[in-house]
């Protein structure tokens, strides 16, 4: 049982990736309103866009982690 | 926390044990669930669409109208002019997957918690996304645009055929498990006040925004095919 929660463990490090992913991605698009306002409906499709996609690799983490307690 | 888990995922789903021809038909709940809900939806959209005018028209009318042109104004700014046909088709899931990722609220399990649900859905944007391919180029073209930028990359283009839907359906999947195993880990510590205010977040919030990401990237796959 140890090592299967060290493994579920482990697989939820793939969080630090989605986080970062995140937050540079809002940091950026904070920055692009700031210099042009008017696009914000745009920006804001690109932004939601690219947390999906960053967003995923955690997903896949949860599920992972999810196998190994469920399966091993 | 194996036993929660195991509580929710490896349960028996089965809802309805019907006999049918020599054997049984099993029903899941998730598909009762669902049916409930597109019991609501045509309730609702019979009620809503009644006597309607060009002319002098109704508060319930307006109201419908500015949903509808908001839904509609939602999709069709990312799928573009070329392939603006496919809006309604998308708006449909759009509401129907929204609704079954807010199902939570009223105590039901959300389908899409189920793995057949989006497997199932994200199947069907994948069959609509090469039908849209090879209606607007013919089958050879559609086969052609497999070697797009350049032909070495022709495997990875193949290859996407099976990891878009795949990622779709997991993303779906996977984000309403989580906010669900988190609501139960929630109620277990602290039962009342909190799970209520995070249920906003979790049911409502996450709910609406996955059901528009997995809209968002099937259009998005749309646009890209038809191009």
């Amino acid at each position: 049982m140890s090592l299967t929660a060290i493994g579920a463990g482990l697989a939820a490090f793939t969080g630090i990736g989605a986080g970062i992913g995140i937050s540079i991605a809002t940091g950026k698009a904070t920055d692009a309103v700031a210099r042009q306002p008017e696009a914000d409906g745009k920006i804001m499709r690109l932004l939601l866009l690219g947390c999906a996609l960053a967003e995923a690799t955690a997903i896949y983490g949860f599920v992972v982690a999810i196998m190994i307690i469920l399966f091993a | 926390m194996k036993e929660m888990l195991n509580e929710l995922l490896m349960e028996d789903k089965t809802l309805i044990h019907m006999p049918f021809g020599g054997g049984y038909f099993d029903i899941y709940a998730s598909v009762v669930v669902s049916w409930i809900i597109l019991a609501v939806v045509i309730v609702l959209v019979l009620i809503l669409t009644k006597d309607l005018k060009v002319h002098n028209i109704s508060k319930r009318q307006a109201a419908l109208e500015s949903v509808v042109m908001f839904l509609r104004n939602l999709i069709s700014t990312i799928i573009g002019e070329e392939a603006g046909g496919y809006t309604d088709y998308i708006v449909t899931v759009l509401v129907f997957i929204g609704l079954c990722n807010m199902v939570g609220l009223f105590g039901f399990t959300p389908p899409t918690m189920d793995l057949n649900v989006t497997i199932a859905l994200s199947v069907m944007s994948i069959v609509l996304v090469e039908a849209a391919g090879i209606m607007k180029k013919g089958a050879g073209g559609w086969l052609k645009s497999f070697a797009h930028p350049m032909a070495v990359i022709a495997p990875m283009n193949v290859l996407e055929l099976v990891i878009r839907p795949l990622s779709l359906c997991m993303r779906l999947f996977g984000n309403i498990l989580g906010a669900t195993v988190i609501m139960e880990l929630i109620k277990h510590v602290v039962p009342v006040i909190l799970p209520a205010a995070l249920s906003l977040y979790f049911d409502l919030f996450d709910g609406a925004i996955q059901a528009y990401v997995f809209c968002f990237l099937t259009s998005l796959y749309i646009k890209e095919a038809v191009e």
